[in-house]
């Protein structure tokens, strides 16, 4: 596939509100793309290995960008860059969790222009898929990263149903942690769906990585109090230090009183198509004290059904050893 | 309209995918307008008399093979929506079911196939020169089944066998508790595969929406009760069937 340094011929709309921007959306359907930060756009135009014929560049609408403070918690605009995500004050003395994670993305370069919109809403890191390579989750029918000879290294070790890919997207563990819920614009109205659900396996849908469609619009983001101030541990394991994707990243939170785990969130990233609850790591801490013993008694529990590819299987022992590090810290 | 979906891959090569799902509206379509011509007949023309349902019952269908009906029908509805759902956008886990009532309707058909040609008389579904002048001659009468039933048998063989086969050839690539999913078939293969699943499946569509209609029509109820009960009245095999070529063993 030639690559090319330029970007194909585009017709790009900058509405000024999300109104106009869901009416376009709507009426573009599969030949628009949605512009957030374009960090992940411009690889697949300049490949052209996603040829849409017009842009809806969301830059310029005001009410997606910012992080507000509600009754409940916060509601951060799907345009706020990675960057602001991080550094905002009330993100970090209270969701510490997704400073953190928004400050593993990438690079500085990188957070200062993508969006936390644009990093949940990303697409696989596949090579065979991004290549342009006609896979289960291009519309085909074969999944090139799970034949013998594939390179599947930083594919799933769980949930894989014929596509093995896995969600690139640091800040989804700490949302579905935090239990953040996403809120959708569309010309049928706006509609919110927990973070858990708002990423999807290939089992429900193989050719898209979240419920957004044609015509959708991830407006914000809200996080509520649930575990505002509680107790987080993120950590991304990767090649290199920046500007890489995970190989496994751990995102925890814990409630802690009296010395006792009361609640736990765990949750893995670049281990299954969607960020990865360890719920039996969760409900084993509770009641249990935040220490080297719980670490190792439960972490096994964590890659227990794992399915690793050929070239992955450090990716079990690599999420064991997350959770305890998460437990020891 | 195309009829199968191609790509274009890294290489500039076409990869067949499988069909165009635009068939769907297409199938769809056509069903519907073939059920409005029919209405249409049917109401210009002289409608006679219903037979009775009163009197004697005679044994239509015995309980084994209603039994068989009803799960192929259930099993082939769960593959529909399964499989066509999610193609029209509405999502949910739809593979583990698809491939559980495709096992559950092969076995339904090959234990059909079994029990009718060592049990029944396979000969009665047979197409002879006699059936074909049914249609224009209001004097014959079929046997146990009309030409109209046998044609709809027959298609709905070559569907469902169609169907049967290339989606147990995709069974074999997936995961299942029996063994991994692999990916031992070439892309054309599969292509070819899915072109043909997806055909077939249209196929079946078409002809469920025409055995639905026909299973409703006034005129043709008592066979869709004698699925469900077992018996048609005497009345009723008098008026529609040829006594001499089918003659009920026994009373229901």
């Amino acid at each position: 596939m030639a690559a090319h340094d330029v970007m194909p011929d585009v017709e790009l709309f900058q509405p000024l509100t999300v109104e106009d921007a869901v009416a376009l959306a709507e009426r573009l359907g599969g030949n628009g793309w949605i512009l957030a930060g374009g960090q992940d756009t411009y690889g697949w135009l300049k490949d052209r290995a996603k040829q849409p014929t017009t842009m809806v560049d969301l830059g310029s609408i005001e009410s997606l960008q910012g992080i507000e403070e509600t009754r409940s918690g916060i509601r951060i605009g799907a345009m706020t860059t990675l960057r602001d995500l991080s550094r905002h004050p009330t993100i970090r003395d209270h969701y510490a969790l997704l400073a953190e994670a928004a400050d593993q993305v990438a690079s500085p370069q990188i957070r200062n222009q993508g969006t936390i919109g644009g990093n949940v809403a990303q697409d696989t890191r596949c090579w065979y898929y991004r290549r342009g390579l006609a896979c289960y989750r291009a519309g085909g029918n074969i999944c090139y990263a799970d034949t013998p000879d594939g390179m599947n290294r930083e594919h799933a070790i769980f949930g894989a149903s014929r596509c093995v890919a896995v969600s690139p997207s640091d800040t989804a563990t700490a949302l579905v942690a935090l239990d953040a819920t996403m809120v959708i614009q569309s010309s049928n109205g706006t509609r919110s769906i927990p973070a858990e659900r708002f990423f999807v396996s290939p089992a429900v849908n193989i050719t898209h990585m979240t419920v957004l469609r044609d015509g959708d619009i991830l407006t914000h983001i809200e996080l509520p109090d649930t575990w505002a101030g509680a107790d987080f541990y993120f950590e991304k394991v990767a090649d290199r230090n920046v500007w890489d994707f995970a190989l496994v990243s751990i995102a925890g939170a814990m409630r802690i009183e009296g010395g006792t785990i009361r609640q736990a969130r765990f949750v893995c990233g670049a281990v299954e198509c969607v960020p990865r609850r360890l719920i039996e790591v969760e409900r084993a801490v509770i009641g249990k004290p935040r220490n080297e013993a719980t670490a190792n008694s439960v972490a096994a529990l964590a890659s227990r059904d794992a399915q690793p590819l050929n070239y992955n299987q450090f990716k079990a022992p690599l999420m064991e050893n997350l959770v305890k590090r998460a437990l020891r810290a | 309209m195309d009829i199968a979906t191609v790509k274009e891959d890294v290489w500039g090569r076409e990869v067949l995918l499988g069909v165009s799902w635009d068939l769907l509206w297409v199938v769809g379509a056509l069903a519907l307008a073939a059920i409005v011509v029919h209405l249409l007949i049917m109401a210009i023309m002289s409608t006679p008399e219903l037979p009775s349902a009163e009197g004697r019952h005679l044994e239509r269908h015995e309980g084994m093979d209603r039994g068989f009906h009803w799960i192929m029908t259930i099993t082939v509805f769960v593959l529909l929506f399964t499989g066509v759902l999610p193609v029209i956008g509405i999502d949910f886990s739809w593979l583990t079911i698809h491939w559980i009532a495709g096992i559950i309707l092969t076995a339904t058909i090959g234990f059909h196939v079994f029990r009718s040609i060592f049990w029944q008389r396979p000969k009665e579904m047979w197409v002879g020169s006699q059936d074909f002048q049914e249609p224009f001659d209001d004097s014959i009468k079929p046997g146990k089944y009309s030409l109209a039933q046998k044609g709809m048998h027959h298609a709905m063989t070559i569907v469902v066998l169609l169907v049967i086969g290339t989606g147990l050839v995709l069974f074999a690539v997936i995961d299942t508790p029996w063994w991994s999913r692999s990916n031992a078939l070439a892309e054309s293969t599969l292509g070819w595969t899915f072109l043909l699943h997806g055909l077939s499946t249209l196929g079946l569509i078409g002809l469920i929406a025409l055995h639905v209609y026909f299973s409703v029509r006034p005129e043709k109820r008592f066979y869709t009760r004698s699925m469900i009960s077992g018996w048609i009245s005497e009345d009723e095999h008098r008026a529609n069937h040829d006594p001499g070529r089918w003659s009920p063993d026994k009373s229901a």
